[in-house]
């Protein structure tokens, strides 16, 4: 199908340019090496990306090429004023002066100077509706300091800033030159910028300068036909002296004096076009767009070979001697259409495109396959695109539908706002952030200045000036509200994925971070935090231990405890252990499932790691988790989550949680610290025993003598009695051929398998018995037999007489 | 990493804020507050602070809110215009370089902003690269290599014939000498003997003039041929687009022997110890790096053999390509004066024509006038920095630093840890030779540290790498190209240790440079390393770098 390449089909476009490298050797002030002049630029220009105005391009994407090549991405519109070749009438000068005025009064509010305002970045459509383009180019390279080029056009630079100043009033003259070639004409015209600048800067000894512009163009007659209203703008806006030119609120006053017909309003277009211009860049991406291939055809960026420009020395100091000059700066735009995107959604019906919350929504197939895949399908992503923001907009009263949803996938465009839905965050974020000092000095600051240089930097937004300096804030804003709590190394890995989700939004990342520890990392940073953190690593044993029952008795063999691995793991959530691209798979599923999945993800991790474990000694081990191998996420968080799933909720149960207190005796699986660190396997509640028997998900081994069992029972349950146990040998066998062959079937079933006894004591010491020898699933009757009869007596019967037993 | 702050003077302004008490009306509270200008942080922030600081009521958060943001918009405001304003003063009393000014800004448009660049279009050298690369990626390729290969071999036999030459030459100058030289006292005479002595110098240079000019007047021709054939072919190609074997093939001219190359293993590849490693780097995100250990003569990888037709190949794939490889080569000559191993660089790459770049000897003689200028500017300064510690220390004994500091070298010429760069396109597996200045010397005697010019030029080299497109780098392991007696496998293991640690450094530093990955590092040891001291520094590898393994698939348990 082809499209017609007709203008209005072009909805984005980009540019390029080349930053400044840093001359020869140099350090910063803390002895770490310069960051690259493009990470800077990165950073700054995420602001730029949150900016919406009706008279300005959105921002849509900026990206850093391989040897600090920048480009931007932003929206077009129709033409540029450069292109348009016909003559603007009053009336339509008048409109375009209005809108630029208000698109450049909305960037100086943002404290956002523009300065490189000029006839080719200021687009206008055939409804006459006008757009500032890449308006961001003066603010994202740090006033021109970190590109090598001078910004702007030689005709459009204010006196002041030719020598070298300027300030926003440099946009107020930008803008009254537009004006004035609006009405009379393109100024300056072939000549040189030498030439051009030295008849900017002889303005200064004209009382008018705008009339003295028009006087040497030969135009003065033109110019004397300029509305009156519109003559006094021009000059108002062409005065030499900065503080006496209008502000761009005067303008907008002076000029909505003005009578004009008002531009017609345009209909808001339906369907594809009606979507976010963000989420038409995202699909268009993930059907195969490609910004650079595009920039190449129109030679914007050219590929000279390397050798051709390879230095010729290099001294000691980093200093290089020939080699590359620098590229020069093409100020040409490459414009894009959705052609592609249109045809790939073209078979969507219209009504898809508004999902209905409480209609029941098909499945679609695409669901079955890994999330990776799901998140580069263009289709897939559009309904969940559309879907999420629907559900977003209905926020917090939607809670249960996001949640729900999430548990399937996420969309990667939307996960900074998903993430803070599944936490809770609601209210006036904003203001809450605000009243936090985040800047008064405090003793904590040295270390936080050490850990943050070394906090996830291969990304490229957390590595700028820009990611450290709002992750400090972040950081200190979260102690100073918290002080019951302390820095601990490794609160830095944990705010860095919601700072790198809400890089523009920091009162989002601190209500994600605020919400997160309490519901993770209940007192982890306690200045005393060592019977929280070695509960968590006695529970983690127990997971290990009830689900890798043979990778457990080996680590405990050569004394590989988890106290040597496993504190930056839970610490952390993982996010010290692990890129930003997996944590983020990762806790997609911790804040769908709640605190208890993290135990089983650290199984999880082990799983994956188990044939090398079993065959490696302690020296093995340690060097193995010095630097974790690679992990597949998606697997890990699958098993695991299946591990949450299968086990009862009250084997995981840690007393430090923000969770209620569990008052009902059935619930209670409660004891005593120091029991719990001699225990390999945890204890299941009578609640959660009770519901296992009903399910007929269990198999009960009674190890009391056989006397008190005959007299009775659990129903169902099968007895080896502990007295004639040899603790020793490690095989089922030894149990007797009854018992082991019920445990095999339970084993092949999945049962688990429950040891109930009249006393701890040796109910844990034959749980342990049954690990060694290979069993899964296996965990103690919390209170024993006793405390079943106690609160449900109907399971318990006198056994019947075994046949055969003489 | 850290950011150059430049920031313009920044002024403090203070912002006044009086509020009623409650008590007396007549009473106020006064506050001041220096506020930086232009403020970089938000006025709202600022305001919470100045109320938790001075305990300002919060009634009066609003108004406080929007006195402050008033105040500071009104300040930034004087602030740009004040200056400007000055500036504009000034150039109307005629205080400013005006025409500094304008040619400061003529400048800067016309060397970086396309619009007002001289026309330049692109460069013979641009278009010749882009024809040569289209070609060796189509089906002209095998041509090309025979082509070539036969030019290479001309240029061999003449070299041979050359030394025939000149052998015979000597041969029978030596006899007329020692004949002379029998008949010394008896018919001859000393003078005589000396105006022998001359003549045969005389012949001896002419011969080697004449075989030079020859030769250099074959490697033109040889070089003009080779381009007026490559764009004649590339036009063929790209109007016929289909293409087998060019019909304009100069091969026609050469005599039938040269068919297709019989495979003969090399001789020096056959025995070589080698082990490879692919390796992660990185805490969090690991990148993948492939590393080689091997015992070998770098110069290996620079000298053809004429009968290995395949490995050239893969050099002439990559020569125009972001994947070049590149060696570096420990040398204690600067460029003006090459010694070995620069010396058997240089025959190796005058061997066959440079068909692409200019003759190495060219190269090094450019290189040795370009860096006068800078190396004298730094050299200057760094004595002048030393004559200042000297005298600093003077006081204390400090008589023997003179001695036992590096080498002087004559002031205009590159120092230890300083490179040059040459760029090759008929060597056997690199393009690109850094030529590393050490003092052999110093590195023999073992101790050095990770702040060693020798190891520092080693990581300007891997930038460089890095910023060039440089992706296959061999580098000498233990920084010695030959094994000698003080290189005991202690020495060699403690070296190999500082080298592979600084390399792992500088490699994990190269990431954040934005440029092209190093793809694959070969550790290169002398060619005569024992197979025991191999095993041992190739163990010492996955103590240092984290060998990846595979990512397992957990089997389905029952």
């Amino acid at each position: 199908m082809m499209f017609q390449d007709n203008e209005e089909d072009y909805k984005f476009g980009a540019c390029t340019y080349f930053a400044k490298n840093h001359p020869g050797e140099t350090c910063g002030s803390n002895g770490l090496p310069l960051t690259p002049s493009s990470i800077t630029i990165l950073g700054r220009a995420q602001r730029l990306l949150t900016i919406e105005h009706p008279n300005l391009c959105t921002y849509l994407d900026v990206i850093r090429g391989k040897h600090e090549r920048i480009i931007v991405v932003a929206e077009v519109i129709g033409k540029s004023l450069k292109e348009c070749s016909q003559k603007f009438s009053n009336d339509e000068i008048t409109n375009i002066a209005k809108q630029l005025a208000n698109g450049l009064n909305f960037l100086h509010q943002q404290d956002i100077v523009h300065r490189t305002l000029s006839d080719d970045n200021i687009f206008i459509d055939s409804n006459g509706r006008v757009k500032l383009f890449n308006y961001g180019l003066y603010n994202m390279t740090g006033g021109g300091s970190e590109v090598s080029f001078p910004l702007g056009l030689p005709r459009y630079l204010s006196p002041e800033t030719i020598l070298n100043g300027g300030g926003p009033a440099a946009d107020v003259w930008s803008f009254g030159i537009i004006l004035l070639e609006l009405c009379i004409g393109k100024l300056w015209n072939n000549l040189k910028p030498g030439p051009i600048l030295r008849r900017i800067l002889t303005l200064v000894h004209a009382s008018n300068p705008a009339e003295r512009i028009a006087r040497e163009h030969d135009c003065l007659e033109q110019y004397k036909q300029i509305p009156e209203d519109l003559k006094i703008v021009i000059e108002k806006c062409l005065s030499i002296y900065p503080n006496e030119r209008a502000t761009f609120d005067d303008v907008i006053e002076m000029l909505s004096r003005v009578d004009t017909k008002l531009v017609a309003e345009v209909k808001a277009p339906r369907g594809l076009m009606g979507c976010k211009l963000q989420y038409l860049y995202y699909w268009w991406q993930l059907a195969g767009g490609d910004i650079q291939s595009e920039l190449k055809k129109n030679y914007l960026i050219k590929n000279s070979p390397p050798i051709l420009s390879m230095p010729i020395a290099i001294l000691l100091d980093g200093c290089t001697i020939g080699g590359k000059s620098g590229a020069l700066f093409d100020r040409r735009i490459a414009k894009y259409s959705l052609g592609l995107l249109k045809s790939r959604l073209s078979h969507i019906p219209p009504h898809d495109y508004y999902p209905l919350m409480h209609e029941r929504r098909k499945q679609y197939d695409a669901v079955t396959l890994p999330k990776i895949i799901r998140e580069r399908d263009t289709e897939y992503q559009f309904y969940r695109l559309l879907w999420f923001q629907r559900l977003l907009h209905g926020y917090p009263y939607t809670a249960p539908y996001i949640r729900a949803e999430a548990e399937v996938d996420i969309p990667p465009l939307l996960r900074g706002q998903v993430w803070a839905a599944l936490l809770g965050v609601v209210g006036d974020i904003e203001e809450q952030y605000e009243r936090i000092d985040k800047e008064t000095p405090t003793p904590t600051d040295r270390q936080i200045d050490v850990d943050i240089p070394r906090c996830h930097q291969y990304c490229w937004l957390l590595c700028g000036s820009a990611g450290h300096r709002t992750l400090k804030r972040l950081l200190k804003a979260w102690l100073l509200t918290n002080p019951q709590y302390v820095y601990w190394q490794g609160l830095d890995s944990l705010t860095a994925p919601f700072l790198y989700l809400n890089f523009c939004n920091e009162a989002r990342a601190f209500a994600c971070l605020s919400a997160f520890v309490p519901k993770f990392l209940h007192k982890f940073f306690l200045k005393d935090n060592s019977a929280v953190i070695k509960e968590y690593l006695a529970k983690f044993w127990q997971m290990t231990a009830f689900h890798e029952p043979e990778l457990a008795t080996h680590l405990h063999d050569i004394n590989f405890v988890p106290e040597l691995f496993a504190i930056p793991w839970f610490l952390t959530m993982f996010s010290h252990v692990f890129p930003l691209h997996k944590i983020v798979h990762l806790w997609d599923a911790l804040l769908v499932e709640g605190p208890a999945l993290p135990l089983f993800m650290g199984v999880g991790i082990l799983r994956q790691l188990r044939d090398t474990l079993l065959s490696s000694g302690f020296n093995e081990c340690i060097l193995l988790f010095s630097d974790l191998p690679e992990i597949d996420i998606g697997e890990c968080v699958k098993e695991s989550i299946d591990m949450c799933r299968s086990s009862p909720r009250s084997i995981s149960y840690r007393r430090f949680t923000n969770e209620a207190q569990v008052k009902d005796p059935m619930d209670i699986v409660e004891i005593p610290m120091e029991v719990l660190f001699t225990e390999l396997c945890p204890r299941i509640s009578l609640s959660d025993f009770f519901s296992l028997i009903c399910q007929d998900k269990c198999c009960v081994i009674d190890i009391r003598s056989n006397l008190l069992y005959e007299k009775s029972c659990i129903d169902g349950s099968i007895n080896v009695p502990y007295s004639g146990v040899h603790l020793g040998q490690h095989e089922l066998r030894a149990l007797g051929l009854h018992p082991q062959r019920v445990l095999q079937e339970a084993i092949k079933l999945k049962k688990i398998v429950v040891v109930a006894s009249a006393e701890d004591e040796t109910a844990q010491l034959f749980s342990d018995y049954l690990v060694k020898c290979g069993v899964p699933k296996v965990c103690i009757l919390h209170g024993g037999i006793s405390a079943l009869l106690a609160h449900v007596p109907s399971l318990f019967v006198v056994p019947p007489k075994r046949n055969g037993h003489k | 990493m850290t950011e150059v702050i430049q920031r313009a003077e920044n002024v403090v302004k203070t912002f006044l804020y009086e509020f009623p008490t409650c008590t007396t009306e007549e009473l106020t509270f006064k506050l001041e507050v220096p506020v930086d200008i232009p403020l970089a942080g938000s006025t709202r922030e600022l305001v919470q602070r100045v109320i938790t600081m001075f305990h300002v009521p919060v009634y009066l958060e609003d108004d406080l809110n929007e006195k402050l943001s008033k105040f500071v918009a009104q300040e930034t405001k004087t602030f740009h215009n004040s200056r400007d304003g000055k500036l504009i003063d000034q150039l109307k009393n005629s205080e400013i370089n005006v025409e500094g000014v304008i040619k400061n800004w003529e400048k800067l448009f016309k060397e970086n902003v396309m619009e007002f660049a001289e026309q330049k279009g692109t460069s013979d050298e641009e278009v010749f690269a882009a024809a040569y690369h289209k070609l060796v990626h189509s089906p002209a390729l095998e041509t090309i290599l025979q082509v070539e290969n036969s030019y290479a071999k001309t240029i061999l036999n003449t070299l041979e014939n050359r030394e025939d030459d000149i052998k015979k030459l000597t041969e029978k100058q030596t006899e007329e000498m020692e004949e002379k030289i029998k008949q010394l006292n008896i018919s001859t005479t000393e003078e005589e003997i000396n105006g022998l002595a001359a003549a045969h110098f005389e012949q001896q240079a002419l011969v080697a003039g004449r075989w030079g000019s020859q030769l250099d007047a074959l490697r033109q021709t040889q070089r003009a041929q080779h381009r007026a054939w490559l764009m004649n072919t590339l036009e063929e190609y790209q109007s016929t687009s289909a293409l087998n074997t060019p019909s304009n093939s100069p091969l026609a001219t050469f005599s039938p022997e040269l068919g297709p190359l019989p495979v003969v293993p090399g001789a020096a590849g056959a025995h070589r110890l080698e082990e490879s490693f692919t390796i992660h780097l990185g805490s969090q995100l690991k990148q993948t790096h492939n590393i080689r250990i091997v015992a070998m003569d770098l110069l290996d990888l620079c000298i053809v053999n004429p009968q290995e037709g395949s490995r050239r190949l893969q050099t002439s794939l990559s020569l125009y390509s972001s994947e070049l490889s590149g060696v570096v080569l420990l040398t204690e000559s600067p460029p003006r004066r090459p010694a070995p191993p620069t010396t058997t660089l240089v025959s190796a790459a005058t061997s066959s024509t440079e068909h692409h770049f200019a003759d190495v000897e060219l190269q090094l003689k450019e290189i040795s006038e370009k860096v006068r200028e800078p190396a004298d500017k730094r050299n200057n300064q760094r004595q002048r920095e030393q004559s200042e510690n000297m005298s600093n220390c003077s006081n204390s004994s400090n008589g023997n630093n003179s001695n036992s500091g590096p080498r002087m070298r004559p002031r205009r010429d590159l120092q230890t840890g300083d490179i040059f760069i040459t760029k090759h396109s008929n060597l056997d597996e690199v393009h690109v030779v850094f030529h590393l200045i050490v003092d052999d010397s110093e590195l023999r005697s073992g101790d050095i540290t990770s702040r060693h010019p020798a190891i520092l030029g080693l990581r300007n080299i891997l930038k460089a790498a890095c910023s060039n497109d440089i992706t296959s780098l061999s580098i000498p392991l233990l920084l010695r190209h030959e094994m000698s007696e003080e290189m005991t496998v202690a020495w060699c293991a403690r070296r190999a240790e500082l080298v592979l640690k600084c390399a792992k450094g500088f490699m994990l530093e190269a990431a954040g440079w934005g440029g092209a990955d190093l793809r694959t590092l070969h550790f290169v040891l002398p060619p005569a390393t024992r197979p025991p001291l191999f095993a041992t520094l190739a163990h010492l590898l996955p103590s240092i770098f984290r060998i990846s393994n595979p990512v397992k698939c957990s089997r389905p348990r029952d």
